[in-house]
């Protein structure tokens, strides 16, 4: 069977540029989480998101092609023309559309995720064919996985996904109305979990044949071995607080990448430090897992919600702990709720398998599952 | 092989189902809620409905003919393994400038969760899937052709990968919408369904009425055995 697997990968987070300050960071338990200073808070929930350090508001040029410009300028000679483009974003440039509501500059239609992909294919040099998919705040592994499944089914045998969002009065405002955001700072799996930081990020991955990527000498970073979408169909901000919906996922991904569930070392959830998402995923694993307590872990106590570029960030952490055997400590986390006791620690956790799990769900009840593995041969230039 | 087993349709004056060859003449968008529910295209209440977007609107009303030209019946506590994945020119962009213009309007105090919630373009079908029961796959694509068979055939493609056994593809916008339910071929009754890609040959066309009419027009039904093709 073909497989699809990662041959490049690189992304900006609140921890700076590059992977290696990401994985650091969250291995140091320290927070990316900071003040908001791009936008007044006075009248928001919260004064803290996870900003990328630097990104400043220019009338110019968007946050989000200043965070991908230099990400894709670097690999442009390595990814070919042919390359099928999919872009993964909640809002793409929203500035854009604050800047046509407060100023009457540009056009809001400029803000459209259609128009950004279309930066993104002249920018990676592409011959132009592409998407955009959308699924809340599981909109990058939902890309993932549908690029994967391009892949497997020899429909194409290069992808280029890309993920991006970015923190703005827009987003903050709204998740501020819905009392959805921690006053201070997301703590995961927290008994006293009062909701999420947002945060920032873009990143890529170019995905292959196995085939071609052999091929052409490629080095390969892990394989997307299976997947699994499902949707609670339950309510619109809320996630179903049985998990069935999230553990379907994970049994279809499971299913897909043909591995039992003894075979997953280690889970990176989704974690939001909401009340009912963080429990829900505890019930959705257990159903699962059993009492076979795995190494979960949230990264977003570190580098806050990053919400459409939310699935890549962590399919590339994932790929980081699946190359070093430990996965990151759950950054911020104090007092661990009764749920995740045994499971998530506020400490580093070692696993042997070269098979793990990544979790992701959204507004209107959107679950994705991932399964990773390992790539056979490291890719030590790259991760 | 897959299967077209139901099409539902609507624009400012009519709407319809396109296998059963229904077409009936409504008086606005406004009435339509009503309409369906006197008419059984929807049955039971839909949660919160008046305060959907229009595109949510527009994407519950063609999903509810769709599964009704289809035969299929629904329950919101009964959930079938149905995905539902949606397209359209513009997003969610109406829905971007009420909430953010109200935000600013309130003197930047006071956002609006129930604006903020349409912000995602993928919410329409959410409330679709709420309302029908939908468990499988939910996604929202721009394809940037921009067309339906574009549509058609990445929803096709899903259902042969096995990701799921059916899909709802719909594309809604504020004057139109239509709604495609697409099946595994051996799960459907011999003439009940169209063959898929005779239907994305003839959604491509330029102009809605067109599309509608031709989709509406005769074209071949699934023979006895489906899967012997």
């Amino acid at each position: 069977m073909i497989k699809a697997v990662a041959v490049a990968c690189d992304m900006v987070t609140p921890y700076g540029w590059g992977i290696d300050p990401c994985w650091k960071g969250l291995m140091s338990g320290i927070t990316a989480i900071r003040r908001i200073d791009r936008f007044s808070t006075v009248n928001l929930h919260t004064d803290n998101a996870a900003t990328v350090p630097g990104l400043k508001a220019v009338k110019n040029k968007s946050l989000i092609m200043q965070m991908l410009t230099p990400l894709l300028s670097k690999i442009v000679p390595g990814i070919p023309e042919e390359t099928f483009v999919i872009l993964a974003t909640t809002t793409g440039e929203i500035e854009i559309l604050e800047r046509f509501v407060l100023n009457k500059k540009s056009e809001a239609k400029k803000s459209l995720p259609g128009n950004l992909l279309d930066k993104i294919i002249t920018l990676a040099g592409t011959d132009g064919k592409g998407m955009v998919i959308s699924a809340a705040c599981a909109s990058s592994s939902a890309a993932l996985s549908k690029a994967a499944s391009m892949i497997r089914s020899r429909e194409l045998d290069c992808v280029l996904m890309v993920a991006c969002d970015c923190v703005s009065e827009f987003v903050t405002a709204g998740f501020s109305s819905l009392m959805a955001l921690d006053r201070d700072k997301a703590k995961p799996f927290d008994k006293n979990r009062q909701g999420l930081s947002l945060g920032e990020a873009a990143g890529y991955m170019l995905l292959m044949s196995d085939e071609r990527a052999d091929r052409e000498h490629r080095s390969v970073i892990g394989e997307i071995a299976g997947w699994g979408l499902t949707n609670d169909a339950n309510h619109i901000t809320g996630p179903s607080k049985d998990g069935i919906g999230l553990s379907m996922a994970i049994l279809n991904a499971l299913e897909s990448a043909g591995v039992s569930e003894n075979e997953i070392g280690s889970i990176s959830a989704h974690g939001t430090g909401t009340i009912y998402n963080d429990s829900m995923e505890m019930r959705a694993i257990k159903k699962i897992f059993g009492q076979r307590p795995v190494p979960v872990y949230s990264v977003k106590g570190g580098t806050g919600h990053t919400m459409g570029a939310a699935g890549l960030l962590e399919t590339i952490i994932s790929f980081c702990s699946l190359d070093k055997k430990v996965v990151p400590p759950t950054v911020n986390l104090r007092d661990i709720d009764r749920e995740a006791e045994g499971w998530v620690s506020s400490g580093q956790q070692s696993f042997e398998s070269p098979v793990t799990l990544s979790t992701n769900s959204g507004f209107g009840g959107v679950n994705s599952a991932l399964v990773l593995k390992k790539a056979l041969k490291k890719a030590e230039e790259i991760l | 092989m897959i299967a077209v087993t139901g099409i539902g349709w609507l624009n400012h004056k009519e709407y319809g189902l396109a296998i059963g060859k229904i077409k009936k003449p409504h008086e606005g968008i406004d009435s339509l809620y009503s309409r369906f529910k006197h008419e059984s295209y929807f049955l039971y209440p839909v949660k919160n409905f008046s305060r959907f977007d229009i595109i949510s609107k527009m994407t519950c009303f063609c999903a509810a003919l769709a599964l009704k030209d289809a035969g299929i019946l629904y329950s919101g506590d009964q959930k079938k393994e149905i995905g539902i994945f949606g397209t359209n020119e513009t997003g969610c962009l109406e829905s971007n400038l009420d909430y953010f213009r109200d935000y600013i309007e309130s003197g930047r105090i006071l956002a609006r969760g129930n604006l903020f919630i349409y912000t995602l373009p993928s919410i329409p079908m959410a409330e679709a899937a709420i309302h029908f029961g939908l468990s499988g796959p939910l996604l929202h694509i721009a394809f940037n052709d921009g067309k339906i068979s574009s549509l058609l055939s990445f929803a096709g493609k899903s259902i042969m990968e096995g990701e799921t056994p059916s899909i709802l593809a719909v594309k809604a916008e504020e004057a139109s919408a239509v709604c495609f339910m697409l099946q595994k071929g051996d799960s459907v009754s011999a003439g009940k369904g169209l063959y898929l890609d005779n239907v994305i040959a003839l959604s491509d066309k330029s102009n809605f009425e067109e599309m509608i009419t031709s989709l509406t027009g005769s074209f071949d039904l699934l023979p006895d055995n489906p899967n012997k093709n």
